[in-house]
């Protein structure tokens, strides 16, 4: 009984010990790099850049891949090598920023706002390193309520996306595509950064039907409130969510929130009928082929070229703290191509985005979001 | 029939006996869901009309759509569950039980009332809300079937989740390697054994703690799969991480009966081998010897070990046998949802599955059901969400789970594992 008892705990033992390795196998992937890379870098550096995902990934085709494509490009430049972290859950985030720290990074990019708390944390505690955070403004301040627009660490340099610009270029031209006078959206959860996808994309509509007299009906978000998967996984019920707008005769479909735009996919293939994606964050026409087909544009966040600037500027040591906040006028976001789309949107309507896009700039044309209270 | 006092028996007594007292709880459920279902209508009202559209845009016959005003249908409908109540408390007062046909009423009134009410001057797609049901149902009732089996024959598996993430991956990997939906099934449920075999070995063999031993495979399976996704599929997503998707096949003549047609059948072939999955396993778990000796071992392993059944390797079987069931529901996720994997994308239903098991009373059929409940109230969760729903998203998106502890802990009351449930069998 004894024997088996011991071999029993050794087994379990093992059995642990795998899922430990396994859930943090991807981390430390890069020890052995970084104790040379500085070494065999030429006058260059010391410079250590890294980045830490959220629990999406690096191959995320969205977010997380553009920030980490703008990290490499920098530090190739630089001639330096990057150290990249993933997260698997959120319990990650901190533990992943500790074990970048003590790699010796010296800038470190926290890619979304859940990682907010976990950069401020640990930016207070390494007052000599920089943080680059993807997303949020880090101005929650002591009690968490502050959000007066500065971050609350000397060393975060917040990049953040007024992304309810684009948006609002992308509900326009929705209404004005859809056939059936319903375009539908849906978020992965209620986090700021993706409702303000949505809340452009109604405002944009809104505008559509006030200049033109129309009516087209947004489903999935009323201003407020409106539908989530509750997740950011592709599985059976971002798919569900997606037809239960398609049951509603939505023919444009906005799906908010990385991976979960897959199951958009599917329940277009299902529906039988011509239904339109809108992509978020990348061009969704270049990141995911399988889009080709269906992608009437996308809502471009441009992250690559941001996280590129910031970690270039790092690299040669004058980072500026000031947030940067990306808008359509200084192309921090954009629309991408409509592609196969060219020829079913209609003739004017590229025209008109052009005029709103010149009035969003200039101010005649209202978009509002979390960002600018 | 014996009318018993004591609320709890050891198990070294003898099994418990049934109860026959008529128990005044349908009536004070019935009752509380109608004043629950009035106020609601009080505080919260909506002008508008409903409309109810049956058929969708390809059926063959369409129906038309039922447009009635919200409020006044919410209100008679409310009168309709009042009268069921009432007829439950006189029936309950000459001690005669609530006809489940009655009860069965009173939900469909409760439904269509609510549904009339918070979809006001919405549409509410009555195949779309079924069909979701069952899609969203599919994994939860392979993996309730793996739980009442495994259960049945005396071992807890909490590992249903991970048996069907791993059958999610491999579906996806198998499926996209060879170009097969059915080598990709196949694969799923050669994934879910594997992670059956061992459960099996650490608790029949080894008689580790059933739930610890669930709960590590777990921890294991989300590892690997999210290990190898990053390492491998990620990268060959192309060759590793794009499997062909099920089509939905139209069963003829039935496929085309309206509203029930386009649910059922109309499905994808991995929801038509659930259907049979619950039949035959309903049919032999009670009316084939293999299906009595399995109950034998979960419920007195030493009396089964007399009459010469050889437990452990009974147990042995059904584990195996519960793994590969809950790796074809893990199929569905990559080769009918989405046709690609991604990290720990069964988010949690394993754990749901487990509800299930013990909500249907560790019956096949009930445990269903179960799913099925499950299923409904995730997809009227997202129907009422989309139309626009004066409550909040993160309060509506807890919605299928509160419905799961409430009908867990409130409405089936006292149910009873297989004895042995749980319970290394060691000889002597």
């Amino acid at each position: 009984m004894n024997r088996k008892t011991r071999a029993v705990a050794g087994g379990l033992a093992t059995l642990l010990a795998t899922a430990a390795l396994a859930a943090c196998g991807d981390a430390p992937e890069e020890d052995n790099d970084s104790g040379n890379g500085s070494g065999s870098g030429d006058s260059a550096s010391d410079f250590i850049p890294c980045i830490v995902s959220d629990a999406g990934g690096f191959d995320d085709k969205s977010f997380n891949q553009l920030s980490y494509e703008g990290v490499t490009q920098a530090a190739e430049e630089l001639g330096v090598e990057a150290i990249e972290v993933e997260s698997n859950s959120e319990n990650d985030y901190g533990p992943n920023l500790e074990s970048l720290v003590s790699q010796g990074c010296q800038a470190i990019v926290t890619v979304g706002f859940a990682l907010a708390s976990a950069t401020k944390e640990s930016a207070a505690a390494n007052p000599d390193l920089e943080y680059i955070l993807i997303d949020d403004a880090a101005d929650g301040g002591e009690d968490g309520e502050t959000f007066d627009g500065q971050p609350d660490q000397p060393n975060i340099k917040p990049i953040l996306y007024n992304t309810a610009e684009a948006a609002f270029l992308a509900g326009y031209l929705a209404a004005d595509y859809s056939k059936t006078g319903v375009v539908g959206t849906y978020g992965g959860q209620p986090f700021p950064t993706v409702t303000i996808f949505m809340d452009g994309f109604k405002q944009g509509v809104d505008y559509y039907n006030q200049e033109k007299g129309k009516n087209v009906k947004v489903i999935g978000w009323d201003g407020k409130d409106g539908a989530f998967t509750g997740g950011f996984e592709a599985n059976n019920v971002a798919t569900q969510t997606a037809q239960r707008l398609i049951d509603q005769d939505a023919d444009v479909l906005l799906p908010v929130g990385g991976p979960i735009y897959q199951g958009a996919l599917t329940a277009i293939e299902d529906a039988g009928r011509e239904i339109a994606l809108i992509g978020v964050d990348a061009d969704f026409y270049e990141t995911d082929p399988n889009t080709q087909d269906v992608v009437l544009t996308s809502i471009l966040k441009n992250m690559k070229v941001s996280t590129y600037e910031a970690v270039k500027q790092a690299g040669e040591g004058d980072l500026d703290f000031t947030p940067y906040v990306g808008t359509l006028e200084n192309d921090g976001v954009g629309l991408a191509p409509f592609h196969n789309f060219e020829g079913k949107v209609s003739d004017t309507v590229a025209d008109e985005l052009e005029q709103i896009k010149a009035g969003i700039i200039d101010g005649s044309i209202e978009v509002t979001s979390y960002l600018e209270q | 029939m014996t009318i018993s006092a004591a609320p709890t028996t050891t198990p070294a007594e003898e099994a418990p006996t049934v109860v026959t007292v008529v128990s005044r709880k349908a009536p004070v459920v019935l009752s509380i869901f109608t004043v629950g279902l009035a106020l609601v209508l009080l505080l919260g009202s909506h002008d508008g009309d409903t409309t109810f559209r049956l058929s969708t845009r390809d059926d063959l016959f369409q129906l038309p759509a039922v447009t009635v005003p919200a409020m006044v249908t919410a209100w008679l409908l409310v009168v309709v569950m009042a009268a069921i109540a009432g007829w439950s408390w006189a029936l309950t007062l000459r001690e005669r039980p609530t006809p489940l046909w009655l009860v069965a009423l009173f939900t469909v009134a409760a439904l269509v009332s609510f549904l009339a009410w918070a979809a006001a001057g919405g549409t509410i797609p009555v195949v779309g809300l079924l069909g979701g049901a069952i899609a969203l149902a599919v994994p939860l009732v392979f993996g309730a079937m793996s739980g009442v089996i495994g259960e049945r024959a005396g071992v807890v598996n909490i590992a249903i989740d991970g048996q069907l993430l791993a059958g999610a991956f491999a579906a996806a990997l198998v499926g996209s390697m060879i170009g097969s939906t059915w080598a990709g099934l196949a694969g799923a449920a050669f994934a879910g054994l594997l992670v059956a075999v061992l459960l099996g070995v650490f608790a029949i063999s080894y008689h580790v703690d059933q739930v610890i031993v669930g709960v590590v495979l777990n921890v294991l399976v989300i590892g690997l799969t999210s290990f190898l996704f990053s390492q491998v599929l990620a990268p060959n997503a192309a060759e590793l991480n794009s499997p062909p998707r099920f089509k939905a096949i139209e069963i003829p003549l039935l496929g085309e009966i309206p509203v029930i047609g386009p649910v059922l059948f109309q499905q994808t072939a991995v929801v038509y081998l659930m259907y049979v999955a619950v039949a035959v396993i309903a049919w032999a778990l009670y009316r084939s010897r293999w299906g009595l000796r399995l109950r034998a071992v979960g419920e007195h392993p030493k009396a089964a070990d007399t009459v010469g059944i050889k437990v452990n390797r009974t147990r042995y079987r059904a584990v195996l046998l519960a793994g590969a069931i809950a790796g074809l529901g893990g199929a569905f996720y990559t080769l009918v949802s989405v046709p690609q994997f991604n990290r720990e994308m069964t988010g949690g239903a394993g754990y749901i599955a487990l509800a299930a098991v013990i909500f249907g009373k560790w019956d096949p059929i009930r445990a269903t059901l179960a799913a099925l409940l499950f299923g409904f109230a995730s997809t009227l969760q997202g129907v009422l969400s989309v139309i626009g729903s004066p409550v909040p998203s993160q309060f509506m998106l807890m919605l299928p789970y509160v419905v799961t502890v409430f009908a867990v802990a409130g409405l089936v009351g006292r149910s009873r594992p297989p004895a042995a449930d749980g319970v290394p069998y060691v000889k002597g």
